[in-house]
């Protein structure tokens, strides 16, 4: 599985909503929200896995998420995320907007004339 | 990587403190081995698996160190505001804790307020005095060789060579009448080059130049600031301004800024000391000038003390009138300018010091008493407080801010105090404290009270902080348990802390009778006259009008002296130049006739010269002993006469009669002849040894002591009323003449002792605080015990004790416990009194009488102090304290 991407590849907002969707489904350590990620976009957004620590926090600055030590299923020290109600208001906000841009792009995309 | 393999330790010096690059290695190395693992699960190979977990992870140490950096800072951030979230809940709960018991928080602090007050006000003195540099250039390079001649001074002035200039100065008084007033003003007549020496410079006018210390061209006076402000109202046209000096014209050439008050705060003026360098007797037979120097660069004290050590002794072959002998200067020494103004007040004001630090330790003591007392009640708070997660040392710390307050409140009450108190010290020193202009509760002051403050608050609270987390809830399941032994582990603190209270109120309590006693010793010495209904005066006739040996100044003081015998109530009235106990009477060296004639040879020394009035011994109440007092015709042109006092004749002429005898100046002179011996009479101070007087008769010695003389007078009643006769009959005669320092010779007996009395009172006042917070703490202690008792005294009343009996136990107890402390205290006070030695006078150190009176003072304190506790455990009732034992185990 090579990977080689620039870390502008994504926006930052990108990853950010990544993150936080990935946080509704409950508690994660980092490893689990890039396997989320992975898995969710079949492997399309592909992120350095390395950013998503820095941008977690400055998730935790902003009081988006919080963490703490945990135990992970193979019984090891994990840190866990959780999304808070900010994060959750945030990430409702923000998820309105890019869809609303993704249905504008897709109908501009769709108009006359065709692509094909 | 993993968590597995970190040392077990890291977890623990986690738990203490957050390990921050150990977390981001944890969160990180948890990432990339789960990536890792899953790799494996897919098929790779370990190699495989890893290169590309890496690869996938991006710049692993980048993300770390940035991980590090952000997280660091955050703690830090945290923990800043963690802590000032405690010292404010710290504050809080303190806060909260001294307004639920406002009448201990009152107590301690007024105990602490006194404590702290009494220490800042002495350290804001002794600051200003002996731990500040003097007010000049580098006061540290200034030196003063003592005292010498003119010619001396000349000599030394041009031989030293570690010295970069040396200024001469004497003090004078001199009448000055500025045309509306005569005053006597104090003054100071100065080589020109005193205040460049010294660094200062007028701030209006000028300073002197050479030539105003040149004869005749030296009639310019610069004034001091507060004589400026007082006499002239502070008029910036008086410079250029005359004024009659001795009766001669002056004019006022500048003001001195009110920082120079050299060489002390009573100089008025200084004047330019002109040197006659051709009269030889003046050059180098009077001495008494005062030398002050400036180190030349790179010389050290030890250079300057050696050399003056040669040089001055080497000047005894350059006297040109009179060989002083082998023995001439070889004490010459350089003295630090400091140490010479500060002089004695050093080490009273360090002792004094050290007393209101003992003071303050009592204080301590007993507001550290109070606190466990305190802590004790309040075992139960400590007890929830700590079972709901304050740590002992968050507890602890808690009680210590609790602490700090109230030392905090003490001290913010003793710096008000300390205010009052200095500016009574200042007023009230009336030998003048040296640099008393400077001392103020300064910034460092008010330094030095906050770090008394956290210290003293750290220091009482300690104790009873550590006694009470120790007791506090670590026994929260037992609470009533165990109070039984934590209150009688209390009773035992409390007293180790009062036993040690006591021994440092008994150091305190014999000091003070130490120097009580040497004030009564030296107040019952009889100054050998009789001061009682006698009133003295200062007459100061200007030199220019009354020249000394003329007729007018003659007639002046027969028309003076007239007249006051005229006056109703005197009885008889004398002159003499210098009064006994104001101020020291110089001593003169005499030839005797058949034993001490060569003048080459050093000679030996009458104590006291003083020149007076046939009447004086009459007025005195001086009685002659054998031969006859002075009369009018002892005058000039007869035969010399003198009377000696019964220590010159006994030393002189031990076997036979001192009458007829001769004696002699200390130079080519005709013989006086002795006619009448005295009794010897305290001249310099009553401590005064050496009391072997010589008088001469003024009448032969006019041109010798100048214009200015003491009128004494005896009155039939009060002494007090004759002041205004003197005053109005100097006036009507000349009204250019000023009277001053009209006193009774009482009030300059009393005067001469008043510092003896200033100590001995203000180590009495702290003495008796020390005392008094003494009894507070056995009162607090046996309080405590009794309280804690009542079942035990309940039990032994209904087993048939008397309450004569079970207040003997407790005032028993009270005893034991002053005893401990008291002999403690004495065995303390045996080394701790020996610096008192200087102001002691007729006692000894170890006096027997105080260190026998102290433990009956101490134990007449434990009796006053434990008779209101133990009279409440007699009283206490077999059923009341049943019930309330029954009441305690059910609460």
């Amino acid at each position: 599985m090579p990977t080689s991407r620039d870390p502008g590849d994504l926006l930052q907002g990108t990853l950010r909503i990544l993150i936080l969707k990935s946080l509704l489904l409950g508690a994660a350590h980092g490893y689990a929200i890039s396997r989320w990620i992975e898995d969710t976009t079949g492997d399309v957004l592909r992120i350095e896995e390395g950013s998503l620590y820095p941008a977690l926090r400055r998730l935790q600055d902003r009081g988006l998420v919080t963490s703490d030590w945990g135990l992970s299923e193979n019984n090891r020290r994990a840190r866990y995320y959780t999304i808070t109600r900010a994060g959750r208001a945030l990430l409702r906000a923000e998820a309105s907007i890019w869809l609303e841009y993704s249905r504008a792009v897709t109908r501009v995309l769709r108009a006359d004339p065709s692509l094909a | 990587m993993s968590d597995d393999r970190a040392p077990r330790w890291r977890r623990y010096v986690r738990l203490a403190r957050p390990n921050v690059p150990a977390d981001v290695d944890d969160e990180l190395a948890f990432h990339i081995q789960a990536r890792i693992d899953r790799n494996i699960a897919l098929g790779l190979t370990p190699d495989d698996a890893q290169r590309d977990a890496i690869a996938r992870f991006g710049d692993v140490d980048a993300v770390r160190s940035a991980l590090v950096r952000h997280d660091e800072r955050q703690h830090a951030t945290e923990r800043r505001a963690e802590y000032i979230a405690d010292v404010a809940q710290d504050l809080r709960f303190g806060w909260r804790a001294l307004r639920r018991a406002p009448g201990f928080t009152i107590a301690a602090a007024l105990t602490l307020a006194l404590g702290i007050g009494a220490n800042t006000a002495i350290f804001s003195v002794l600051n200003a005095v002996v731990l500040q540099p003097l007010p000049y250039a580098h006061p540290d390079r200034l030196v003063t060789l003592g005292q010498g001649s003119s010619g001396e001074y000349l000599a030394l002035r041009e031989r030293l060579r570690t010295i970069t200039d040396l200024a001469e100065w004497n003090a004078t008084t001199d009448p000055v009448d500025d045309g509306r007033d005569a005053l006597r003003l104090t003054g100071v007549a100065v080589t020109p080059n005193l205040m460049p020496l010294l660094g200062t410079a007028p701030m209006l006018g000028r300073g002197f130049t050479p030539n105003d210390g040149v004869p005749g061209s030296d009639r310019v006076l610069v004034l001091s600031y507060a004589t400026w402000r007082r006499e002239f109202g502070g008029a910036r046209d008086v410079v250029g301004r005359a004024v009659r000096l001795q009766g001669l014209p002056y004019t006022i050439i500048g003001v001195m800024p009110p920082s120079f008050r050299y060489p002390n705060a009573n100089v008025q003026y200084w004047r330019p000391y002109a040197i006659d360098a051709k009269n030889l007797g003046l050059m180098w037979g009077v001495g008494g000038k005062e030398f002050v120097g400036r180190l030349s660069p790179n010389v050290t004290l030890d250079q300057v003390r050696r050399e003056v050590h040669t040089v001055w002794p080497s000047l005894r072959s350059a006297n040109p009138i009179w060989d002083p002998g082998p023995e001439y200067r070889q004490d010459a020494t350089a003295t630090p300018l400091k140490a010479n103004v500060v002089g004695a007040s050093a080490p009273l004001l360090w002792m004094l010091f050290g007393a209101t630090f003992l003071v303050l330790l009592i204080a301590c003591v007993n507001v550290a008493n109070l606190l466990l007392a305190r802590a004790t009640a309040r075992e139960r708070e400590l007890a929830v407080r700590a079972a709901l997660g304050g740590g002992r040392g968050r507890l602890m710390r808690q009680l210590i801010t609790e602490g700090v307050m109230l030392s905090g409140l003490g001290a913010a009450a003793g710096v008000g105090l300390a205010m009052l108190v200095v500016r009574a010290l200042v007023g009230g020193v009336p030998t003048g404290l040296p640099r008393a202009n400077e001392i103020a509760v300064s910034g460092i002051a008010l330094l030095f009270a906050l770090a008394m403050a956290i210290a003293t608050g750290i220091v009482f609270s300690i104790v009873p902080a550590i006694r009470a987390t120790s007791g506090a809830a670590w026994a929260s399941g037992s609470m009533l348990g165990r109070r039984a032994t934590a209150s009688k582990s209390h009773a035992r603190t409390s007293s180790w802390l009062v036993g040690g209270e006591i021994a440092l109120a008994v150091m305190l309590v014999v000091g003070s009778l130490l120097l009580v006693r040497s004030f009564a010793a030296l107040r019952s010495i009889a100054p050998g006259f009789d001061p009682t209904h006698v009133i003295a005066a200062r007459i100061s006739a200007p030199a220019a009008t009354y020249a000394p040996g003329s007729q007018r100044l003659a007639s002046f003081y027969a028309d003076v002296l007239d007249r006051i015998r005229a006056t109703p109530g005197v009885r008889s009235a004398a002159l003499v130049d210098q009064l006994s106990l104001a101020a020291p009477v110089w001593s003169q060296a005499i030839r005797v006739q058949g034993q001490f004639e060569d003048v080459t040879h050093t000679l030996p020394m009458a104590d006291h010269l003083q020149t007076v009035s046939p009447d004086y011994f009459a007025t005195m109440g001086i009685h002659v002993l054998r031969g006859r007092s002075f009369t009018d015709d002892d005058r000039a042109g007869q035969r010399p006469v003198a009377v000696v006092s019964r220590s010159i004749a006994k030393r002189f002429w031990p076997a036979g009669d001192a009458i007829g005898q001769r004696i002699g100046y200390p130079f080519d002179s005709p013989w006086i002849t002795i006619v009448g011996v005295v009794p010897d009479t305290k001249q310099d101070s009553l401590r005064d040894t050496s009391t072997a007087t010589m008088y001469l008769p003024w009448a032969q010695r006019t041109t010798m002591v100048g214009s200015e003389l003491w009128l004494v007078a005896r009155t039939t009643g009060d002494p007090a009323g004759a002041g205004a006769a003197i005053r109005r009959i100097v006036r009507d005669i000349d009204r250019g003449v000023p009277v001053s320092d009209i006193r009774t010779m009482d009030d300059v007996v009393s005067g001469s002792v008043v510092a003896a009395r200033f100590t001995s009172a203000l180590v009495t006042v702290f003495a008796l605080v020390a005392l008094a917070l003494g009894a507070v703490g056995i009162f607090g202690v046996m309080s405590y015990v009794v309280s804690e008792r009542r079942q035990e005294m309940g039990l032994r009343i209904a087993l048939g004790a008397s309450g004569a009996q079970v207040q003997q136990l407790i005032v028993g107890r009270a005893l034991r416990l002053v005893a401990i402390g008291t002999v403690a205290g004495l065995a303390c006070a045996l080394i701790a009194v020996r610096p008192l030695h200087r102001w002691l006078y007729g006692v000894s150190p170890i006096d027997p009488v105080t260190f026998a009176g102290v433990p009956i003072v101490f134990a007449a304190v434990a009796l006053l102090a434990s008779y209101l506790p133990a009279r409440r455990a007699s009283r206490a009732s077999p059923a009341a304290a049943m019930r309330e034992g029954a009441d305690g185990k059910a609460g």
